[in-house]
């Protein structure tokens, strides 16, 4: 058994280093100014996600040989605080749903990376695409496979980074980088919520780890150990950080402002993997869910609310990329349902079917005319759009105002901004308002002659 | 074709709004009418148009007009100047064109003396060749302060020219302090660095002290000027006050409303819940949408629905509404001026969108789901509306009023504020002292200039100075810069024609025999070195060209479309309807394939707008992993996946066809009997196109037309790369209709009778090259006689050649593609890129365009000439004296070719403002356009990728005629005059039984002189281009007789 036993460890070693790897090379090529070529960048991802995939294969084969069904690995101890109980380690896990979810996420950022090398060919920022994209794989890797709740943590800031920062991809029109900045901050507000949980759950249990908090069984039979009114506590923060993260209601309004980068980062983050990253958190927590009923309530109507503005916001839209990210949505949606139902395996293949088929559809979403096209020819006519049977059932008033919620996206943004940035924005502005008028009172005369400073003079160069 | 010229935007002569209009409203209709013409021509994406972008500019010259399209559109007029920098450094421009360019442009005043710096020309070149950098004065502080400015000479300027300046100040310095003569300013430097003795100081110490002097004279100088201080722009918009002086932008706020209503106003069934009360127009849908109770407004709507509700519900006149906006904006509506410019400037702020309004109510009769007229009118009566709130609601935060004139005049007091302190950019004075300083002083340094001879300057040859060099500012020199880019490229091509036509009349003796057969292609520039290659394998074809679409202007419905498309030029409207039907013996069988095809479409249809629903999402999400295996295959292994495709394909498609070509009823239209042509009809087009090409007898057993058109994937322009000349369509059904008209006997009786003879044992054949992976298909082979089988043969071996070594050229444009590809592999290159879904390259299109050439093949074939020209067959000896042939040639060629040439041109000199930017974020809306990410204006043009190896120069005409038939085109075509006069397009003579050639310059046509007498030969094209990726010149491919019998 020894030597299972080291052979799982190098294995999932390999699987989880070498992300990392891949990650220093890109990362410390462009910091010593050393620009890789085209070429040797995507060759290193394509080894790097290779090195990731067979083994994470290798090791689904010898636990379906031998019957393993959960088999750790750690990566020592990095900080112990004795006193305060707390340590933390880098600890992961292979069982049902790491495997699986981990080899997805593996397939498609191979295949996404095969797809980007030739499409940002010759593009200036190809170093820095992958860069990023290398950070999100290492994310995903380690969110997937993560046994404790900080491992999770790093993972998921890392895909949250990664994905602020391609949305603001082409960083130098004004709309990416603002939308860039509207999904960092509900990123933020979601991770806020995580960060609480996992306080919370370090609180509770001691330490991080999900072992420990479901004290039996593997995926998915563990019980949690805590006692409901703590899973709720604990369940409904992560509730909120699934929900950021997935742009379940009411967060959806980023994911329509994450489709400013180039089509794959697109197609991966928020058809695929990204946007699923939420639901697989309760999925992985799913015994905390299950040893509460209001919280099950909770995850229910998030779900149906989730997937019934999504269906509607999707057939809505008129444009593809933001159509298909609100279809995503729906799905999201449902499978948060089926969470929420304890059909955690159902879920799990809807995850990994969905996600496959999405990214496929957002990578051809470029060729939508040419599709419809052949469709067109094909059935010989023009493509008849039956109204949708939903909404024919309901009365006009309410058809009307369903296909306005739809429209503006279920006022979510706007609400946003309406009842929370709004009044913080003045808020601030008065308190900003008041020290001026402090500071002229003490210095008895107009101050802050910073202000009136030209903020860009470089460009009146083009002028001349 | 006849009315080629008339291209302009149809005039809208119907009253748009179906009230009774007071003399007001007419006014206001006419201009809006006006302010339409500035909006983009681009239709549909699906029927994509080559325009020129500036088309409504046309009537001023094309340097004017790129200037005022400029200040218009807010875009560039050249390229940057460090682009001109960079092509003279790699050598496509020379100091010789700049020279001669600037010499010629400044004719007589050349010799100018400015100051005591020589003449206006050396100085002016000197600033040509010198990298000037301007800086503000922030900038400028921190250069004086932190960089090694004046410590070093700059890296520009010659080791020796920087010794002769600092020796010399020296030498002066040294001189001077003895005598006790020097200026007081440089007294005063010497005190500041009274530390030392400048006879102790090394090199760099005098080299710093130089320059510091060099600094502090020009600036002395330069104040003690008068000089001009430019007047205050003042911009009238309001919207861009508010930006400049709240930082509130109002145009942001409007445009993302608008952005997604235009999109669900406009959607061609994309959504599948589409706007209700759409077809009650812009206006009354908007409004119904927006007065819906219970939805969430942005704080800046919350006064609109009151508004919006007495829209939805009453009588709405958009012209009314628009007054109304206009003046409570403050505009005052007696003054027409005003009013244009307010409502030129509000249809631009989201121009996009605006253009595909007007286009869709206008200009597209075929779309699926058309707009009601007016829908113009109602979207700017809206936007006003949406501009107006926004505007009050800014006021009220920022000045407490939501009365706009009020916030007019706030924000006016706030303007002069600021502009008092001069901080607002767009509001400030001419450059201040330090910024000339700066410019001067780089003068100084690479003219070596002494501070000596500077310092006895007096104001007034300073004030001159100045003047001069701002005179000659970025705008000027990078004008100068394109016209010496151009005048290379045309020297070199000029050159190159000259001494080819003459080696090629030198072996003329070789080219009057009938040749073996004719090879007819379109005039695009993709195609000429399939026939420079095709002519090279055999030697003995004669190769020819015709616009595509070969004077069948048709709708046409292929046995497996769903409807007509058109296939011609945009500027006709076809009146003939064509179907290919399955032939009549597979008709059942045909069927059944039609009715396994609808099924797979049906399928194809379902999952994909129910992977989008609820249920059916479900799913599909659950059985989507089946879609990894189609997705994996299509990424990793395009071509593969293809051909596996294209062999199931077989299952599906029609087994054999023909074109329903000939007409029974009187009248063209849909109807079974009302298809295709009668053949009166049909002998007029074959006529008409033998002539054109300059082949009325001696004809070759067979005659191949190839038609032409791209296939490619993830590309929502794909239409722009196929024929222009069907208008974005595929030409293969042209060239099939064609030579079934041409192998008609009742039409050659026909064209017997308006003189042209086909003898019966002449054959033509339709065939379609595909661009993209050069593949080449034929049309009706079966009705090929036995006799000319093995022709036949021939000629598809020699093409099967052809399109690999055509492959081969163009692979070595591209970078992904190895140099060292053999002819086959470049095939399976080009193969794989036209499958494959990650290609944002799929081809180059008509990127490098520069040259047509209008004449016989004889004087051009052989010559290399790197697919930037289009080859226009003209035969002057089949023409008659009014040269008819030559105008309806030209009707086509010169609006055409100048309209893909000036649409690069200006894509390529500014890709975010006139192009559509970057591919790779592209989301294609409502099926009509591409938005650049997830919302933004509609985005015409050519994208950065399409237009990234262009050189964008105005194209060249060398037309084989004489002065005299040439003025008579120009005279009696407007729209050709427009386009030469204005130097839109350049234009040049050729006679090519003497190699003279005319330049055609202001109107007069002067002889050119040849620059060189040097024209490389080479033994094929492929020796030639062969390891090059760059731009190629030219040069004499040396066919070799005695080994092409194969």
């Amino acid at each position: 058994m020894i030597t299972l036993q080291t052979t799982f460890q190098t294995l999932g070693t390999a699987v989880i280093v070498s992300p990392v790897i891949l990650l220093a090379i890109l990362g410390l090529s462009g910091l010593f100014n050393r620009a890789l070529s085209e070429g040797s960048i995507s060759r290193l991802t394509q080894a790097a996600v290779l090195f990731t995939l067979l083994p994470a294969i290798v090791i689904l084969f010898l636990m379906l040989a031998t019957g393993i069904r959960y088999v750790p690995v750690e990566l020592g101890n990095w900080v112990s605080i004795p006193e305060q109980d707390f340590h933390f380690s880098l600890k992961f896990a292979f069982d049902r749903l790491s495997i699986p979810f981990a080899i997805l996420s593996c397939v498609l950022c191979g295949v996404v990376a095969e797809f980007t090398r030739r499409y940002l060919h010759r593009e200036e920022g190809y170093a820095r695409f992958f860069l990023f994209y290398a950070v999100f794989f290492c994310g995903m890797v380690w969110s997937s496979l993560a046994s404790t709740i900080e491992t999770l943590f790093v993972g998921w800031e890392m895909v949250g980074l990664s994905s602020a920062l391609l949305v603001a991809y082409f960083h130098e029109r004004v709309n990416p980088v603002r939308n860039g900045q509207r999904v960092w901050s509900v990123y933020r507000l979601s991770d806020a919520a995580f960060l609480t949980a996992a306080i919370t759950m370090h609180h509770l249990t001691g330490e991080g780890d999900f072992g420990g908090l479901m004290s039996s069984g593997v995926w998915p039979e563990g019980v949690a150990a805590i006692e409901p009114g703590q899973a709720l506590l604990v369940g409904s923060l992560l509730l909120i950080a699934a929900a950021g993260k997935s742009g379940l209601f009411p967060f959806s309004g980023w994911l329509p402002r994450a489709m400013e980068g180039p089509t794959p980062s697109s197609a991966i983050f928020y058809g695929a993997l990204s946007v699923h990253l939420g639901a697989y958190l309760l999925l992985r927590l799913s015994p905390i869910v299950a040893v509460s009923l209001p919280l099950q309530i909770m995850v229910l109507t998030l779900g149906i609310i989730t997937a019934g503005c999504g269906a509607v916001m999707s057939r809505v839209q008129s444009d593809v990329k933001v159509s298909l990210a609100y279809a995503s949505l729906t799905q999201v949606g449902i499978i948060v349902v089926e969470i929420g139902l304890g059909l955690y395996y159902l879920a799990l293949i809807h995850i990994i079917g969905h996600a496959c088929l999405r990214t496929m559809q957002l990578l051809r979403a470029p060729t939508i005319i040419r599709d419809y096209e052949d469709i067109e020819n094909q059935i010989g006519t023009r493509l008849e759009h039956d109204e949708w049977a939903g909404a024919r059932m309901l009365p006009g008033t309410i058809q009307r105002w369903c296909y306005r919620f739809g429209f503006d996206r279920g006022f979510m943004d706007i609400a946003l901004d309406k009842y929370i940035v709004g009044p913080f924005v003045r808020t601030m502005h008065w308190c900003d308002r008041q020290e001026q008028r402090i500071t002229d009172w003490i210095s008895r005369e107009q101050s802050r002659e910073s202000e009136d400073i030209d903020l860009h003079p470089e460009e009146m160069g083009r002028a001349a | 074709m006849q009315d080629a010229t008339l291209s302009g935007p149809t005039p809208a002569d119907s009253p748009a709004s179906s009230h009774p209009l007071a003399p007001g409203d007419r006014d206001l209709a006419s201009i809006i009418e006006h302010a339409t013409h500035y909006l983009p021509s681009q239709g549909p994406i699906s029927i994509f148009v080559h325009h020129n972008t500036l088309h409504s500019f046309e009537d001023l010259p094309f340097e004017e007009a790129v200037l005022e399209g400029g200040r218009r559109y807010r875009c560039e007029p050249y390229l940057p100047e460090e682009r001109y920098h960079h092509e003279l450094a790699r050598g496509r421009i020379s100091i010789d064109d700049l020279r001669q360019v600037l010499m010629d442009d400044l004719d007589a005043t050349a010799d100018e003396l400015i100051a005591n710096f020589g003449t206006r020309y050396s100085l002016r070149l000197a600033m040509l060749q010198m990298t000037l950098h301007s800086a503000p004065d922030a900038e400028l502080q921190w250069l004086l302060a932190e960089t090694k400015l004046l410590k070093r000479f700059q890296s520009q300027v010659s080791l020796a020219r920087r010794d002769q300046v600092i020796s010399a100040t020296r030498n002066w310095i040294i001189r001077g302090r003895d005598s006790g003569k020097l200026p007081p300013i440089v007294q005063t430097l010497l005190n500041e660095n009274s530390g030392s003795k400048p006879a102790t100081w090394n090199d760099d110490g005098w080299e710093a002290f130089t320059l510091n002097l060099l600094w502090r004279v020009c600036y002395d100088g330069i104040d003690k000027a008068a000089l001009p201080s430019e007047p205050l722009r003042h911009n009238d918009s309001l919207n861009e006050l508010m930006l400049q002086t709240c930082g509130e932008d109002i145009d942001a706020a409007v445009n993302e409303v608008l952005i997604r209503f235009c999109g669900s106003f406009l959607d061609q069934g994309f959504a599948d819940w589409s706007l209700p009360d759409r077809e009650q127009g812009f206006a009354k849908s908007f409004a119904r949408l927006y007065m819906q109770r219970g939805s969430i407004l942005p704080a800046w709507m919350r006064c609109l629905r009151l508004e919006m509700s007495s829209i939805a519900n009453g009588e709405f006149s958009p012209l009314d509404s628009i007054n109304e906006s206009l003046a409570a904006m403050g505009v005052d509506t007696s003054d027409r001026i005003k009013v244009e410019d307010e409502i030129t400037t509000t249809l631009l702020a989201l121009r996009g969108w605006a253009g595909m309004i007007w286009q869709t109510e206008t200009n597209a009769p075929h779309l699926p789901h058309p707009i009601p007229s007016g829908s113009l009118h109602e979207y700017l009566a809206i936007r006003l509306i949406l501009q107006r709130h926004a505007l009050a609601d800014a006021g009220e935060r920022h000045f407490g009023t939501r009365n706009i004139e009020e916030v007019r005049r706030r924000v006016d007091t706030e303007l002069q504020r600021h502009t008092r302190r001069g901080v607002l950019p767009a509001f400030r004075r001419g450059p201040s002292t330090s910024e000339r300083t700066y410019v001067l002083f780089q003068l100084a340094q690479s003219g070596g200039w002494t501070p000596e001879q500077l310092t006895s300057m007096s104001s007034q040859q300073w004030e001159r100075v100045v003047n001069e060099v701002e005179s000659f500012g970025s705008l000027e020199r990078r004008r100068i810069f394109q016209l010496a880019y151009e005048r290379h490229y045309a020297t070199a091509t000029l050159d190159a024609l000259s001494i080819h036509s003459q080696r090629r009349r030198e072996q003329v003796s070789l080219s009057v025999r009938r040749p073996a057969y004719l090879a007819i292609f379109c005039i695009d520039d993709r195609e000429e070195s399939f026939r420079r290659h095709l002519e090279e394998i055999d030697p003995e074809c004669r190769t020819a060209s015709a616009a595509g679409f070969f004077a069948v202007a048709m709708y046409y419905r292929g046995a497996d479309h769903a409807h007509y498309r058109p296939l011609c030029p945009a500027i006709v409207t076809p009146q003939h309807y064509v179907r290919e039907e399955p032939t009549f013996s597979t008709v059942n069988l045909s069927e059944k394939r039609a009715v396994r095809r609808r099924r797979i479409g049906w399928f194809t249809h379902q999952v994909h707008a129910h992977s989008r629903t609820l249920v059916g999402g479900w799913v599909t999400g659950v059985f989507g992993a089946l879609a990894t295996f189609p997705m994996v295959a299509r990424i990793l292994f395009p071509r593969l996946t293809s051909r596996l495709k294209n062999s199931m394909g077989t299952f599906v498609r029609t087994p054999s066809s023909e074109l329903h070509l000939e007409r029974i009823a009187d009248e063209p239209g849909q109807e079974p009997d009302a298809l295709g042509y009668s053949l009166d009809e049909m002998a007029d087009i074959v006529v008409r196109i033998l002539q054109d090409i300059g082949c009325v007898k001696d004809f070759p057993p067979i005659v191949v037309f190839f038609g032409h058109g791209s296939g490619s994937l993830n590309n929502p322009h794909e239409s722009a790369y196929n024929c222009g000349a069907c208008s974005g369509g595929r030409g293969g059904p042209n060239a099939r209709a064609f030579a079934v008209m041409a192998n008609d006997r009742r039409v050659r009786r026909l064209t017997l009778e308006r003189g042209i003879e086909i003898p019966d044992d002449v054959r033509f054949i339709g065939a379609y090259h595909n661009t993209c992976n050069d593949d080449v298909e034929y049309y009706d082979l079966d009705l090929l006689p036995r006799t000319h089988r093995e022709l036949f043969r021939r000629i598809e071996r020699n093409v099967n050649e052809t399109r690999a070594r055509n492959a081969h050229e163009r692979a070595r444009r591209f970078e992904s593609a190895p140099l060292d590809l053999t002819f086959s592999e470049a095939l399976e290159h080009v193969e794989q890129r036209s499958e494959d879904l990650s290609q944002a390259r799929p081809e180059y299109n008509h990127a490098t365009n520069a040259l047509v050439t209008v004449g016989r093949r004889d004087w051009t074939r052989g010559l290399f000439m790197d697919r930037r020209v289009f080859l226009t067959e003209y035969d002057p000896s089949v023409d008659d004296d009014q040269a008819s042939v030559l105008t309806r040639i030209l009707q086509a060629a010169i609006p055409v070719c100048a309209g893909i040439n000036l649409e690069y041109y200006f894509s390529c000199v500014d890709v975010e403002g006139y192009g559509c930017g970057s591919k790779l974020p592209h989301n294609v809306a409502s099926m009509l356009g591409v938005m650049t990410g997830a919302a933004s204006d509609l985005r015409p043009g050519l994208s950065q990728q399409m237009v990234e190896i262009h050189e964008p120069m105005r194209i060249l005409f060398v037309v084989e005629t004489t002065p005299k038939n040439m003025d008579t085109i120009i005279d009696a075509n407007p729209g050709i005059a427009k386009l030469v006069k204005g130097r839109w397009v350049q234009v040049a003579l050729i006679d090519p039984s003497t190699s003279d050639i005319l330049r055609y310059v202001n109107g007069r046509y002067e002889p050119y002189v040849a620059e060189s007498s040097d024209l490389p030969e080479v033994e094929s094209s492929a020796d030639w281009y062969r390891g090059q990726r760059d731009h190629l010149g030219f040069a004499t491919v040396t066919i070799d007789h005695d080994s092409s019998g194969d």
